[in-house]
């Protein structure tokens, strides 16, 4: 058998298993904090405790649906990036950008809301609901900072090293995507 | 091509060295201070146990010497030595490969775990270390009743400890992965790699569940968070369910790479190969799985259904199939061969009666009345510092000399290594099998001091007495291997005549491993063809090595591979003064290193491969 190089349709970069073993860890990372607010729902009688009303769905939903339609507008750049055409990719780079930024400014402003009616030293409740709710932010942010970097060098046009980049941060993206979904359904469907 | 893979001359090559060999030489040095460090510990805490109501230590010392000890031999020596030294070392040139896949994470990963290691002892410096046991049960860890800075060493040590190893097993796997060499399949890949391998899925799974519980701690001690206290609905068992998920398949982290390092010595001094070796391939990766069923085991006597325990029970006796596989293959292929005793099959022997020894103990408390009935005693030290001592060190032991002469191109001495291996033989059941009988007794772990007159004074004696031999025996080995490095005989690239790639190249390597990367027909390709007809591809024009398939090992890309950076030490060292500023709680002054931090990983990233 000879060993020929042959041109193969898809080739997964180190990148990219990096990034995927990655969101294994993290993923085990967000079961142990979900797991954990199951578990302090089982050991208490009164979830969320007496005085501190359950989340209310709408602001949460409506966000997190946002949140999520950036995942095709992050395919559909990366296609356009993969086919060369720098100009749509870096517009498809910059709407999600601005739909997550938002995300996050609206999501903080929420927290700080909640932070008035209750405090995460008040109850394991709110210990749990905030820890969950900082961490998500937490990894929105990150997101937000790896777009803003593929961006400003996608600014100095296409390598194969940048569509690695695209590849890695749309894996990232999707990811963080499933968890805030995860993350909402947790909260509200644990509150009832 | 010695030109391109070139090290920057001085101490600022090795700062920002990305070869995985001399990043394998620092954890192996900085991993080994930190072993005489837990050894020390562990001496002085003998010493304090020679004798009843022995007073050489206060009681609070002994407190924190004890944690550390604990800390120092799970967190700073095995699992570092074994992935970082042993792992990076050896898992590059097994396979076939220039480096490992991302080799400026894995400058990253050292200079973490070196800074964690640093950042730990700062507290033992400042006579505040950690003070809760190395496994830290609340409520003893909580602000109330540990209100020093002890236990956030403990918690934000053991974080930044985490994200070391993390990077360390993304690393692993996808060199495993994606570096073999053109023809390594892998059911054609060395066992040690699977070893490896089956440790970095466990340490990517098992680690997170370790820093969300340190999280919560710390958002409990510093900023007043409830996670672990009934008064305000928290759960003080929440701390031992998310510690002993990660605390189970621990052991079986520390335990697989020594697994690993057997089924490499074996069968190059029984001149034959591993029998059964798809078998042990698997056993090796299920041990690693049901590692993570068995972690309630360790909170028998705390009170959970019993329908609970039965699981566990059943899951803990289950793990002695893997590992029994294991066993009867190492002794098939040794008895099987024309086994040559010599030094490191010598310690492998070792491993194999002390494995035997801790893991029948260990059967034993799979049995939930057994458990609960010693729990806590004695009996369980004993258990597992056979597993521990027994089994993971004494194969790294054998290892150090097995590997030694590829590392220095020096042979080691023979007769002093025989000497040393009998040294701490000797030394480790004197040390450790008085302690199943002190616990039978009812000798309880962690005391300060025992009363004279109930039976336990000749066998803490013993083991105090085995302590130090021991220590001689260790002493023996260093001074061995300091001795030869400077004046053994010239080794040669193949000493021992080993079945595995790594005795392939010159000893010690060259900075690109292989001048010729090979082509791989078997899982022993040192044996079976002549060197002139393993040759495959060159690639001297650049930094490259070649990517391959992750099943068939068909070549798949040509890598051009980063050289030496300076950003990983400049991130390691600014997340490490985020972490003291956050042990210090000043939160916004972290925020503002780690802001500088993920300036940094821009910055990093800016340079590219085709650049």
């Amino acid at each position: 058998m000879s060993e020929v190089v042959l041109p193969r349709e898809r080739i997964r970069p180190s990148g990219w298993w990096g990034m995927a073993l990655f969101v294994a860890t993290e993923a085990t990372l967000f079961g142990t904090i979900f797991g954990t607010y199951f578990y302090l729902r089982l050991n208490t009688v009164y979830w969320p405790p007496p005085g501190i009303a359950a989340p209310r769905p709408l602001w949460p939903l409506v966000l997190v649906a946002a949140l999520v339609s950036t995942s095709p507008v992050l395919w559909a750049a990366r296609r356009a990036a993969l086919r060369g055409r720098v100009g749509r990719a870096r517009a498809g780079l910059l709407l999600a950008l601005a739909v997550q930024t938002g995300y996050l400014a609206f999501h903080l402003l929420l927290f700080a809301q909640d932070l008035d009616r209750f405090r995460p030293e008040d109850s394991a409740y709110g210990s749990i609901y905030f820890t969950m709710l900082g961490a998500h932010d937490a990894h929105v942010a990150a997101g937000i900072l790896l777009e803003l970097w593929l961006l400003l060098r996608l600014l100095r046009g296409l390598t194969r090293y940048r569509l690695v980049a695209f590849q890695v941060t749309s894996l990232y993206w999707n990811f963080v995507n499933v968890l805030a979904l995860l993350v909402v359904v947790v909260q509200l469907a644990g509150a009832r | 091509m010695d030109q391109i893979w070139a090290h920057r001359p001085g101490l600022l090559g090795w700062l920002t060295t990305t070869d995985h060999k001399r990043i394998g030489l620092m954890y192996l040095f900085a991993t080994l201070a930190f072993f005489a460090a837990g050894g020390v510990e562990a001496l002085l805490i003998r010493t304090q146990l020679a004798v009843p109501n022995g007073h050489t230590v206060s009681p609070g010392t002994y407190d924190q010497l004890l944690t550390m000890h604990g800390v120092t031999m799970i967190f700073l020596f095995v699992i570092p030595l074994t992935t970082g030294a042993f792992g990076n070392y050896l898992v590059p040139l097994m396979i076939g490969a220039r480096d490992m896949a991302f080799p400026r994470l894995n400058a990253l990963s050292f200079w973490l775990f070196l800074a964690s290691g640093i950042f730990i002892y700062t507290g033992l410096a400042l006579g505040t270390a950690p003070n809760a046991g190395w496994f830290d049960y609340v409520p003893l860890a909580l602000k109330q009743y540990d209100p020093g800075p002890n236990i956030d060493f403990f918690a934000l040590g053991l974080i930044l400890n985490g994200a070391s190893s993390t990077a360390a097993a993304v690393n692993f796997i996808a060199t495993i992965f994606k570096l073999r060499a053109p023809g390594m399949s892998m059911n054609r890949m060395p066992l040690f790699c699977f070893a490896v391998l089956a440790v970095a899925f466990a340490l990517l799974f098992a680690l997170p569940p370790l820093t969300i519980d340190c999280v919560f701690l710390e958002l409990q001690r510093q900023l007043g968070f409830h996670f672990f206290d009934v008064a305000h609905g928290g759960d003080p068992l929440l701390w031992q369910y998310l510690f002993w998920i990660f605390g189970h398949p621990e052991v079986y982290i520390i335990v697989l790479p020594a697994f690993g390092i057997a089924t490499s010595i074996i069968p190059t001094f029984a001149k034959r190969r591993m029998v059964a070796f798809p078998l042990v391939a698997m056993a090796e990766l299920l041990v690693a799985f049901i590692g993570f069923g068995v972690f309630a085991h360790h909170m028998f006597s705390t009170g959970l259904a019993t329908v609970t325990l039965i699981f566990f029970a059943a899951a803990s006796m289950f793990v002695v199939i893997p590992s029994t596989i294991q066993i009867y293959a190492w002794l098939l292929t040794v008895t099987s061969g024309r086994p040559e005793f010599k030094a490191p099959l010598m310690f492998i022997g070792g491993f194999i009666v002390f494995f035997v020894l801790g893991g029948l103990s260990g059967i034993m408390f799979a049995a939930i009345p057994f458990d609960q009935a010693l729990t806590d005693t004695y009996f369980v030290v004993a258990h597992f510092h056979f597993v521990i001592f027994g089994a993971a060190v004494f194969p790294l032991l054998g290892g150090l000399y097995y590997w030694f002469p590829k590392v220095t191109g020096r042979m080691y001495h023979e007769g002093w290594a025989k000497a040393s291996f009998w040294l701490t033989f000797a030394g480790t059941s004197l040390t450790f099998f008085p302690m199943h009988i002190a616990g039978l007794l009812g000798m309880t772990r962690r005391v300060y001091t025992y009363e004279p007159g109930l039976g336990w004074d000749t066998y803490n004696l013993l083991e105090t007495i085995g302590a130090f031999v021991l220590a001689a025996g260790l002493l023996v080995i260093a001074a061995n291997l300091l001795v030869s490095r400077l004046n053994g005989a010239t080794a040669g690239a193949d000493p021992f005549f080993g079945g595995t790639l790594e005795w392939t190249v010159p000893s010690p390597p060259p900075a690109y491993n292989f001048a010729v990367i090979p082509t791989v027909t078997s899982p022993y390709p040192n044996w079976d063809r002549p060197e002139a007809e393993r040759g495959g591809l060159v690639l001297e024009e650049g930094h490259e090595t070649p990517a391959s398939t992750v099943r068939d090992a068909r070549l798949e890309e040509i890598l051009d591979m980063p050289s030496e950076s300076p950003w990983p030490i400049v991130l390691a060292l600014l997340v490490a003064v985020a972490f003291v500023m956050l042990l210090a709680s000043h939160g916004v002054v972290a925020g503002l290193f780690f802001g500088l931090a993920a300036l940094t990983l821009g910055a990093w990233h800016l340079q590219e491969p085709e650049s």
